[in-house]
């Protein structure tokens, strides 16, 4: 087998387990933020942690796929695993920068939540009694 | 606290701008806006003293927790969707001295500030 299917899918094998295993660790640890956003509500949380780890799984596997094609021959394995470290390394960063992505998401979200049942920013100066309208 | 009801002068041009605003925005405690020394003012608040809340705008709750001035302005700013994260901004021990200069300052001179925006009627 020529050195640069070999380095294909050596670039394949490892980036589809990379971004499983990241989408893996969203979806498990993403959940609990989810059902505190949405006050325990589990089945809303579920289905909006699946349709996040969806997108997650859509944008990556695109990524790969556009980034498969190397555009030159590979004379070595030397040069083979030089051009797979590129490679992978790039899909380490868009991993990366896709799961900072989520979290600021799912922070802003029980941000805004948490605000939402936040308690007064002051004290009241006086009590009145209130007659009904 | 499920409602908030806001005592404004309707004679100020400034305050009746404010108002139109208010009713704009989207909230997360409902607003209600009364005018003050109003009849209606009056029979909501029977035991309150309606004087000083010609000078300072005044909130009161529905629980009958009063906010005159400043904090008043702060409690309006809480209940409504956009501006809650600025009313705890405003309201911290570094910006409330300043958000109270600011807002005794507009209060004090709203009725030139509307005349000079042209805001009067």
């Amino acid at each position: 087998m020529p050195i640069e299917i070999i380095t294909y899918l050596v670039y394949l094998a490892i980036s589809i387990a990379l971004t499983v295993w990241v989408a893996h660790t969203l979806h498990k640890n993403g959940r609990v933020f989810l059902v505190d956003v949405f006050h325990g509500n589990e089945p809303l949380a579920d289905s909006v942690n699946h349709l996040l780890v969806v997108g997650f799984y859509l944008i990556n596997f695109g990524y790969v796929s556009l980034a498969l094609k190397l555009g030159y021959d590979l004379a070595s394995a030397k040069e083979g695993i030089e051009a797979l470290s590129v490679k992978v390394g790039m899909v380490l960063i868009v991993l990366g920068g896709m799961h900072f992505f989520n979290l600021f998401i799912f922070s802003r979200m029980r941000r805004r939540a948490t605000l939402r049942n936040a308690p007064p920013p002051v004290a009241p100066d006086a009590f009145t009694s209130v007659r009904e309208a | 606290m499920s409602s908030l009801t806001v005592l404004y002068d309707p004679a100020c041009g400034l305050c009746r701008r404010v108002h139109a605003w208010l009713e704009e925005q989207p909230k997360l405690v409902p607003l209600n806006l009364v005018p003050v020394k109003s009849e209606e003012a009056r029979n909501r608040f029977p035991h309150l003293d309606h004087e000083p809340t010609l000078n300072d705008l005044t909130v009161i709750s529905d629980q009958g927790a009063v906010y005159f001035g400043p904090k008043a302005w702060l409690m309006v700013l809480w209940a409504l969707c956009r501006y809650r994260e600025w009313s705890y901004r405003l309201a911290s021990p570094e910006l409330l001295p300043t958000t109270r200069k600011v807002v005794s300052m507009i209060s004090q001179h709203r009725y030139q500030i509307s005349r000079a925006a042209g805001w009067s009627r």
